[in-house]
């Protein structure tokens, strides 16, 4: 069978782990992987779905979704010179060949494919992805930028990145999602698993910007090794619904997470994201303010978790939500938990907080002549600069700025 | 065009509660007007619904300003017609910084019905060139520009910004709550010099002051006293060394012996 007569594969619900080995032992991947979707697959089929209160997923049918057997939307852009330091920035599918000994060991090791019908699914089916490998000691400071866009007329896409930094290796990456056209209803299911060695430090921005339509359900996870630092900031404006699911797993002693978080729902959206701060090291310190903007008739979710495990001592960890409602009829919920499984905590605490504009905020800028919805715009710029500061290139921070203008 | 304030038994609620029984008050240009007053007479009530505070809820009594009644005016309308209070506690505002309020500010200012914003916008060269002179007269370090808007600043510095604003949007009526509260001696002066600099003939000033000793610094020429919700003593300067010297309570006492 040729790969390319299955590029058009039946819908999720006609499909099987059969059909999907079929088409991996096509595309020649290593025989261990072709196992991993087939079981990944099995577990889809008989897994019940998740039960998400708050994500309203009723609307998207396993009968209109018909996956893609064949790459098709990941772009990448970078220095070439990095590879004579030994930089991989590479199709995960290509790597699945080319780097096989990096890819082995840790795909499904921090986001686990058998958490749920989602996690299996994407599993099973992914085609775009991307390994991203950046040797011992090695910087790389100009960030690199890595978009998956979802095509005309495509209904599901299901993009895998793999980020590994050795040894005090340095990377700033852009992570971008978005979608072409305004596509009906789609489903992009991303998995990024970032690998941070001891004493690295990744800058890793990500950003989720689909068209109307789409529902992207995915997992994200950071693990820091020994002495590792993580700076993470996270955007979503886009799409019918989300549900990220993020963790920045503080695995090793001494690790650390400065975590930014923006989103800004308007119309119909519901967008959910689910980060954890997960403490297993000692002496590990996690920081996450999280800056919700709410309008229309969208209902924004936070779901936050401090989960601090009982091997380790002396975590340092704060949580934020903030959230600001510019009409009454939007909606948002926080829920802010803390599981804590040790006795040794240096310092843990989540705040949450969530109103209209603050009425003396707006009057302080109309008593110097600057009208009402100039001084909404001010303030929801405001609330959103820590985030916004974060974006590493100019042209991007000012298009997410006018992102955001255009929905307030 | 006649450009006094001309508060006219002026009746304001706050939260159904009546804090102003009765004001009548007129600010000249080129004057300095202070009003004075213990604490609970209705003082920064009358600042903050001169500036249209949407809180305060005027029952009875007019607000003219350059000839129209403000009272019908929302705030951002009423700071375009030249007025501009000096918060006795300046808003925080993170995120945003002092250069792109201050640019905000004055855009919106010079923005006129029926133009393109772009056209009337201050350009860039001359705002910074303004923004940099204003803040050396105020002996205001630069990267006080990057800051943002009052969060985490000193009593000091946010009273700093509030006269750097009005440096900046040359106000044609400027009302001060409370200017000096909460400021040492040297910033004290620094930010009277700063009002001192603006005035003009075209200025009207109404200082609203608990103490004496701001006048010290800047120097009114009619001092009115406010009690109760209303003015019960108006004056020139001496008025106010007077109430240094003996306190509020006899004119309290003589009001007493005034009615009965």
């Amino acid at each position: 069978m040729q790969a390319n007569e299955l590029q058009n594969m039946p819908t999720l619900g006609l499909l099987s782990s059969d059909m999907i080995a079929a088409q991996a032992r096509a595309a020649n991947e290593p025989e261990w992987m072709v196992t991993w979707r087939a079981e990944a697959w099995d577990f889809f089929a008989q897994a019940a779905p998740p039960k998400w209160r708050r994500t309203q997923l009723a609307e998207l049918q396993q009968e209109t979704i018909a996956p893609l057997f064949k790459a098709q939307g990941t772009a990448i852009q970078w220095d070439k010179a990095l590879e004579s330091k030994g930089v991989v920035f590479s199709s995960l599918a290509a790597a699945l060949h080319t780097h096989e000994d990096l890819i082995r060991p840790h795909i499904g090791t921090a986001v686990n494919p058998l958490a749920h019908k989602f996690s299996a699914m994407r599993a099973a089916l992914w085609q775009d992805g991307v390994l991203l490998y950046v040797p011992r000691n090695v910087e790389v400071e100009l960030p690199l930028r890595l978009s998956y866009t979802l095509a005309d007329g495509s209904r599901a896409m299901f993009p895998y990145t793999i980020v590994i930094l050795e040894q005090h290796a340095r990377l700033s990456l852009v992570e971008e999602y978005t979608s072409r056209g305004i596509p009906e209803t789609a489903l992009v299911a991303p998995t990024t698993e970032l690998f941070i060695g001891p004493g690295a430090e990744v800058r890793y921005l990500t950003l989720q910007q689909q068209g109307q339509g789409v529902y992207q359900i995915g997992g994200q996870v950071m693990q820091l090794g020994r002495d590792a630092l993580g700076k993470w900031t996270s955007i979503a404006l886009g799409g019918q619904l989300q549900h990220m699911e993020l963790e920045a797993r503080m695995q090793g002693d001494g690790s650390r997470i400065n975590w930014v978080g923006a989103t800004f729902g308007n119309q119909q959206q519901n967008l959910v994201t689910v980060p954890w701060l997960r403490h297993i090291g000692t002496n590990t310190e996690s920081h996450l303010e999280f800056k919700t903007v709410v309008t229309d008739k969208s209902y924004s979710v936070f779901d936050g978790m401090i989960k601090i495990e009982h091997e380790s001592h002396s975590t340092v960890t704060r949580l934020e939500e903030h959230a600001i409602h510019l009409g009454s009829e939007a909606r948002s919920d926080s829920i802010p938990g803390l599981m804590i499984d040790t006795n040794d905590v240096a310092r843990a605490g989540h705040a949450s907080t969530s109103g209209q504009v603050d009425e003396e905020q707006l009057f302080y800028m109309q008593a110097r002549g600057i009208r009402p919805d100039e001084a909404k715009r001010l303030i929801v710029m405001g609330f959103f600069e820590p985030a916004l500061a974060a974006v590493p290139l100019e042209a991007l921070r000012e298009s997410l700025e006018a992102a955001i203008e255009a929905k307030i | 065009m006649a450009s006094e304030l001309i508060i006219k038994e002026l009746h304001v609620a706050v939260n159904g509660q009546e804090i102003l029984k009765g004001v009548n008050l007129t600010v000249q240009p080129g004057t300095v007007h202070a009003i004075m007053g213990p604490n609970g007479s209705g003082k920064s009530t009358l600042a903050y619904t001169i500036a249209g505070h949407p809180n305060y809820e005027v029952t009875d009594g007019e607000i003219i300003y350059k000839g129209e009644n403000i009272l019908e005016l929302e705030a951002d309308e009423r700071s375009k017609l030249g007025i501009f209070l000096a918060f006795q506690y300046p808003v925080a505002v993170p995120g945003v910084t002092v250069a792109n309020f201050l640019r905000a500010a004055i855009n919106a200012q010079r923005a006129q019905e029926g133009v393109d914003p772009k056209e009337t916008a201050i350009p860039m060269v001359q705002f910074r060139r303004e923004l940099r002179a204003a803040m050396e007269s105020l002996s205001m370090d630069e990267s006080f520009a990057r800051r943002y808007l009052n969060d985490g600043f000193s009593g000091g510095e946010k009273k700093r910004l509030e006269i750097l604003q009005m440096t900046m949007l040359k106000p044609s009526m400027a009302v001060m709550d409370e200017t000096d509260s909460g400021l040492d001696i040297d910033a004290l002066r620094v930010v009277s010099e700063g009002v001192n600099r603006l005035l003009n003939p075209e200025l009207g000033v109404l200082v609203i002051t608990h103490y004496q000793r701001l006048l010290d610094y800047i120097k009114p020429q009619f001092v009115s006293v406010m009690m109760e919700g209303r003015v019960v003593r108006s004056g020139g300067p001496e008025l106010a060394l007077e109430l240094e010297e003996r306190g509020y309570d006899w004119i309290k006492e003589e009001l007493v012996g005034d009615a009965s």
